[in-house]
C-alpha cells in the first residue's frame, strides 16, 4: 500500500489488461484510417495525418467515456471491478492519445507558417462570443490540460502526498475535461460531419455516462432506516447481516459507515478508504481485514488500521445488539481507535459460529 | 461467497469468474471498438478531389506577375492559356520575392497542386526558385481584366492551396484557423459558391483590384454573404470588393 512506491505494480491481470488495451487502440486505429484512406479515389482522398488526427480524436472521446462509465458499473455489479482496478492505465492511455492528437493538430493546422503554432491556436478564432463560430480548440486544450494534471498525478506518490481529499478532488477534474470535450466536438467536428452518426454517437456517450452517475448515485443517497433508538442508526437484523461481508449506513451528517460482520464480530468503519476513497463497505474481510473492493487496501476492522508496516488509519464506530438488530453511532471515533466489537451469540442469524477463513 | 471469488487487484490470483468475465468483456469491448472505429470513419464526409504532388519537383515555363496575388501566366496541355497560383512549401505567399522579374517570362520551380481547372505551384524553399527566362513566350502575357457585373453570393472564404488539394478536408470551422494562417501569410484567398444543385464556383478575392489579406481574417470560413463585383481575368474569375462588402450569416 504506501509503505514504498514502484512505477507499475504489475500483476499478471495488469499486463493481460495492457496487452488487450494495446490491441484495441491498434485495432481502433487500423480500421480508421483503412476505411478512411478507401473512401477516396485516384482524384479525391483525405489526407493521412487529418486521417490520424481524427482516429486519435475519436478514439480519445471513447475511452474517456468508457473510463467514466467504469466507476458506476463497478457499483452495480463486481465483476466490473478489475477494470476499475486497471482504470488508471486506460487513463493515461487516454491522455496520450489525446496528447497525440493535439500535437498533430497544432503542428498540421498552426503550423508551417511565421506565426508561431500556440499563438495561433489562441488567436485564430476569437469569436467567443458566438456559439455556432466558438473556438472549439480552446475547449479542447483546456480539457488536455486537466487530463495532464490527472495523468501526471495518478501514481499512489502523489496521492499520498497531495492527500485523498486533495487528491480526489484533483481527479474529479475528469468531468469537467469530460464535458469541455463534448463541447469541443459538438462546436467543433459535428458542425461539419453531416452523418447523424457523430451525434448519435455523442449523444449516447453522454447520456449513458450522465445516467449511470445518477443512477447508481441515487442509490448511493438511500438514507439511514428511522432507529427506536436515539442516537443509534438502525443497520440491519443480524440474520440479514452476510459473514464477511458490509451493510452501508448513511448518517444525515458525516462519512458513509460500513458495519461488517465477520463470524460472530461487528465492528463498524468508515466507509471511505483512505487511499482513493472507495467505497470500502463493498468489500469483504479477506485474512481477517477489510479489503477495498477497488484497489485492495486493508484495515483491522477492530481498530481501522492498516497492518504493520502500513499506516493507514480510518475512523471507527461503536456498535450493538439490540432484539437482534444491529445499530451503530453516527459518531465516530478518531481514525486508528481501537473499539470492542460487538458479539453475536452462536445462535443468532444463518452464519452462526462461522469464523471467516 | 467463497474468498477467491472477491477480486483483489494487487494478488496474483484472479477469481475464475472474473477472469471469464473478464475474456468475454474483452472480446466484446474489442470487437466494439472496431465496429465503432468502422462506422465513424465510414461516416465522414468524402474527400474532395484534389492533391499535391509533393515528390514531383520540376520547372514550369510562364509569366510571371506579383499583384495582386503572386501568379504564373502559363499554357495547359491542350495548349490553351492558363493560370496558376504561387505559393511556397507552408502557409505563405511569394508574391514579394518576384519582385522585378514581375510581367517577365521566368522558369519557377515547384511541385504542383491541383483540383480540376484551378492550380498553385509550391514553390521550392531557397532563393532559386524563379529565373529569368530570356527565351520565354511573350504571347503568354495576362490579358485584361473584363468586369462581369455586381454579385451577392452567400458562401465561404477559404485559402486556395488547401482547397486546391494541400490539405483534405480542406473547408469549414475545423480547417479555420489553418485558412486564417494561410490568408495571413499571403495566400491568395477565395469566396467559395455552393449552390442547391450542388454546382460548385472558386472565385479569387480581391479589393478594388489589390491583395485581400488581414482584413478577411474575421470572416474566414464562417457562412458569409459577399456582395462585390465579379470579374474574368482569363480563366480566372475573380470577385472585386472591399471587406465591408461582406456581411456573416
Amino acid at each position: 500500500m504506501s509503505h514504498d512506491y514502484k512505477a507499475v505494480q504489475w500483476t499478471p491481470f495488469k499486463k493481460r489488461f495492457d496487452l488487450w488495451l494495446l490491441a484495441g487502440i491498434a485495432l481502433y486505429l487500423v480500421i480508421f484510417v483503412a476505411l478512411s484512406l478507401m473512401l477516396g479515389n485516384d482524384t479525391a482522398s483525405l489526407h493521412p495525418i487529418q486521417v490520424v488526427i481524427r482516429a486519435l480524436g475519436t478514439l480519445a472521446f471513447l475511452f474517456l467515456t468508457f473510463i467514466l462509465c467504469i466507476g458506476p458499473l463497478a457499483r452495480l455489479t463486481d465483476r466490473f471491478k478489475p477494470f476499475l482496478y486497471n482504470r488508471r492505465h486506460l487513463g493515461v492511455t487516454t491522455f496520450l492519445i489525446a496528447l497525440l492528437h493535439a500535437a498533430l493538430v497544432v503542428m498540421w493546422y498552426h503550423g508551417f507558417s511565421e506565426t508561431n503554432p500556440l499563438v495561433s491556436l489562441l488567436i485564430s478564432n476569437p469569436r467567443y462570443d458566438s456559439l455556432a463560430g466558438f473556438p472549439f480548440e480552446s475547449l479542447g486544450l483546456i480539457a488536455l490540460i486537466i487530463m495532464f494534471l490527472m495523468a501526471a498525478t495518478s501514481h499512489d506518490f502523489w496521492n499520498a502526498n497531495l492527500g485523498p481529499g486533495v487528491w480526489k478532488a484533483l481527479h474529479m477534474g475528469v468531468y469537467i475535461s469530460y464535458a469541455l470535450l463534448i463541447a469541443h466536438i459538438a462546436l467543433g467536428a459535428i458542425q461539419f460531419e453531416k452523418h447523424p452518426l457523430y451525434v448519435v454517437l455523442l449523444c449516447a456517450g453522454s447520456v449513458t455516462v450522465i445516467g449511470l452517475h445518477i443512477f447508481t448515485g441515487l442509490a448511493a443517497l438511500r438514507p439511514a432506516q428511522s432507529s427506536p433508538l436515539e442516537g443509534w442508526l438502525k443497520v440491519a437484523p443480524v440474520d440479514e447481516m452476510e459473514d464477511a461481508r458490509a451493510k452501508i449506513v448513511r448518517p444525515t451528517d458525516g462519512e458513509a459507515i460500513a458495519v461488517f460482520r465477520d463470524g460472530n464480530k461487528v465492528s463498524a468503519v468508515s466507509n471511505v478508504c483512505r487511499h482513493q476513497g472507495g467505497p470500502l463497505g463493498e468489500g469483504k474481510i479477506i485474512d481477517g481485514c477489510i479489503t477495498c473492493p477497488w484497489h485492495g487496501f486493508q484495515y483491522r476492522m477492530e481498530d481501522g488500521r492498516s497492518p504493520p508496516p502500513f499506516t493507514e488509519k480510518i475512523a471507527t464506530y461503536m456498535t450493538k445488539l439490540v432484539d437482534g438488530v444491529i445499530y451503530v453511532s453516527p459518531k465516530p471515533a478518531l481514525p486508528g481507535t481501537k473499539l470492542e466489537p460487538t458479539l453475536i451469540p452462536l445462535e443468532s442469524g444463518p452464519n452462526q459460529g462461522k469464523i471467516n477463513a | 461467497m467463497p474468498k477467491n471469488d472477491f477480486f483483489i487487484g494487487w494478488s496474483p490470483e484472479m477469481p475464475t469468474i472474473d477472469r471469464r468475465f473478464f475474456l468475454g468483456s474483452g472480446v466484446a469491448l474489442t470487437l466494439g471498438t472496431g465496429a465503432i472505429a468502422a462506422g465513424v470513419a465510414s461516416g465522414q464526409n468524402p474527400p474532395q478531389p484534389g492533391g499535391w504532388n509533393m515528390g514531383e519537383v520540376r520547372d514550369f515555363k510562364a509569366v510571371a506577375t506579383a499583384e495582386p496575388y503572386a501568379m504564373l501566366r502559363t499554357t495547359d496541355v491542350d495548349g490553351t492559356p492558363k493560370t496558376v497560383l504561387l505559393g511556397c512549401q507552408g502557409k505563405c505567399g511569394v508574391s514579394a520575392k518576384i519582385g522585378a522579374l514581375s510581367g517577365k517570362a521566368v522558369t519557377v520551380k515547384g511541385s504542383l497542386i491541383q483540383r480540376g481547372p484551378y492550380a498553385m505551384i509550391a514553390v521550392i524553399d531557397g532563393l532559386d526558385w524563379i529565373r529569368e527566362d530570356t527565351e520565354g513566350n511573350a504571347s503568354l502575357a495576362f490579358p485584361a481584366i473584363e468586369t462581369l457585373g455586381e454579385i451577392k453570393l452567400k458562401g465561404e472564404i477559404l485559402d486556395t492551396k488547401c482547397w486546391f488539394g494541400a490539405m483534405n478536408p480542406n473547408q469549414g470551422k475545423v480547417h479555420k484557423a489553418c485558412a486564417s494562417l494561410c490568408i495571413r501569410g499571403g495566400l491568395p484567398p477565395a469566396f467559395y459558391v455552393k449552390d442547391i444543385r450542388d454546382q460548385q464556383a472558386l472565385m479569387i478575392m480581391t479589393d478594388r483590384g489589390l491583395a485581400h489579406g488581414k482584413d478577411l481574417l474575421e470572416f474566414v470560413a464562417d457562412p458569409v454573404e459577399l456582395t462585390a463585383t465579379a470579374k474574368r481575368w482569363g480563366d480566372l474569375l475573380l470577385v472585386d470588393g472591399p471587406v465591408s462588402g461582406i456581411r456573416r450569416l
